[in-house]
C-alpha cells in the first residue's frame, strides 16, 4: 500500500488509473471551450491575455486537479467519517482557495471571495457527504474559509510578488491534492468501485467551471483597486 | 502503464503549449514624455486620511516632472506603506518628513493605495 503502488496502480486500470486521464480531458476541454470563446469574442477585448491569461491559465489547472479527486471519491461513493471529513476538507479548502485566490487577483476581494466560497463550499458538500453530516459540515467550513483565504492572500499580495505566489500556492495544492488521491486509495483497498463516471463528466464540468471563471473574471464587478 | 505514460505526457504538452501562449505579453500603456525639467525642481503632494482613506484620493500631477510624495501624521498604520505599481514606487513612509520620490513618464490614471490594497486613489498624469 506504498505511494509506489498507488503510482503502479494508475498504470493498471484500477479506478487509480482514470485520473490522468480525467487531467487530460479536463484541460482539454476548458483549453478547447477557451479557444473557440476567444475567437468568437474574447480577442475583442483589450489586453485579454497579458490581463487574464496568467490568472485564467491557473484556474483551469485548478479545476483539472480536483476534477480527478472527486471523480476518485465518487468512485467509491461512501467513506468512514474520519477519510470522509478529511475528503470534504481538502476538497472544499482547494476548491474554494485557489479560485478565490485567482479571481481575487483580477477582481478584487469581494468577487474573489464570494466565487470562492460559493465554489467551495458547493464541492465541500458534494464531496464531504460521501460520509454523512460530519463530511458536509467540515466541506462547508473548509469551502467558506477557503474562498475567504484565498481571496484575501491575493489581495493582500497585490503589491508584491502576487504572480510567483500564485505559482506556489498552485504547487502545493497540487501536491495536498496528490496526497488526497494517495489517502483515498489506501483507504479503499478491499472495497468495491460504486460508482462510474463516463468522459461526458469531466467535460461538463471543466467546460461549466471555465465558462463561469471567464464570465466573472472579465465581466463581473472589481473593486477600486482593480479598475 | 504506457496509457498513463501517454496521458501524462500530453497532459505536460498541453500545459507547456497552453502556458506559452497564455503566460506570454504585457499590458499596453500609452506613454507620453514630454518637456524637459530644471534640475532640483518637484511637484510636492501632501495626502492625509480621510474616512479611513487617502485625501485627497484623486492627485494630478504633470508628465516628466518628479513628483514627491508625503503622507501627513494623520495616515497611519499600514496606509502609511505606500505604493504605486506603474511607477515601481514602494516605500513606507514612517514619519510625515519622509517622502517617495519618482518621475511620472507616461500619461493617464493609475491607482495608488497601501500595500495591502486598503486605501486606495488615483494619479493623474497629465
Amino acid at each position: 500500500m506504498s505511494f509506489s503502488h498507488f503510482i503502479k496502480s494508475m498504470g493498471n486500470g484500477e479506478v487509480e488509473s482514470e485520473l490522468p486521464k480525467t487531467i487530460l480531458v479536463s484541460l482539454l476541454s476548458s483549453f478547447g471551450i477557451l479557444i473557440i470563446l476567444y475567437f468568437i469574442s474574447l480577442k475583442n477585448i483589450t489586453d485579454f491575455i497579458p490581463k487574464y491569461g496568467f490568472f485564467l491559465f491557473f484556474s483551469i489547472l485548478t479545476y483539472a486537479f480536483i476534477l480527478p479527486s472527486v471523480r476518485h471519491v465518487r468512485a467509491y461513493k461512501e467513506f468512514q467519517c474520519m477519510s470522509g471529513m478529511m475528503i470534504g476538507m481538502t476538497i472544499g479548502m482547494i476548491s474554494g482557495f485557489l479560485p478565490g485566490f485567482f479571481i481575487g487577483g483580477t477582481n478584487g476581494m469581494f468577487v474573489g471571495s464570494l466565487f470562492g466560497m460559493s465554489l467551495g463550499i458547493l464541492f465541500g458538500i458534494w464531496n464531504g457527504k460521501c460520509c454523512g453530516i460530519m463530511g458536509t459540515l467540515e466541506g462547508i467550513m473548509a469551502g467558506f474559509m477557503g474562498g475567504l483565504m484565498g481571496a484575501m492572500t491575493s489581495l493582500m499580495m497585490f503589491n508584491d510578488n502576487l504572480k510567483f505566489a500564485g505559482i506556489v500556492v498552485f504547487v502545493v495544492s497540487s501536491a495536498i491534492l496528490l496526497g488526497l488521491n494517495y489517502m483515498i486509495y489506501t483507504e479503499t483497498r478491499g472495497g468495491e468501485r460504486k460508482h462510474k463516471d463516463d468522459e461526458f463528466f469531466v467535460i461538463f464540468w471543466s467546460v461549466l467551471l471555465t465558462i463561469i471563471t471567464i464570465l466573472v473574471m472579465v465581466f463581473g464587478p472589481r473593486s477600486a483597486l482593480f479598475q | 502503464m504506457k496509457k498513463t505514460t501517454l496521458y501524462l505526457f500530453m497532459t505536460m504538452a498541453l500545459i507547456l503549449i497552453a502556458g506559452f501562449f497564455m503566460l506570454n505579453g504585457s499590458e499596453t500603456k500609452t506613454s507620453n514624455v514630454d518637456s524637459t525639467i530644471q534640475k532640483g525642481e518637484f511637484q510636492k503632494v501632501v495626502i492625509g486620511l480621510k474616512n479611513y482613506n487617502y485625501y485627497p484620493n484623486t492627485i494630478t500631477v504633470q508628465s516628466g516632472k518628479p513628483v514627491r510624495i508625503y503622507l501627513d501624521s494623520s495616515v497611519v498604520g499600514c496606509l502609511r506603506s505606500f505604493t504605486i505599481r506603474d511607477f515601481g514606487v514602494a516605500k513606507y513612509l514612517k514619519t510625515p518628513n519622509d517622502y517617495v520620490e519618482f518621475t511620472p513618464n507616461k500619461k493617464g490614471s493609475f491607482r495608488f493605495a497601501c500595500s495591502m490594497g486598503m486605501g486606495t486613489g488615483t494619479l493623474v498624469v497629465e
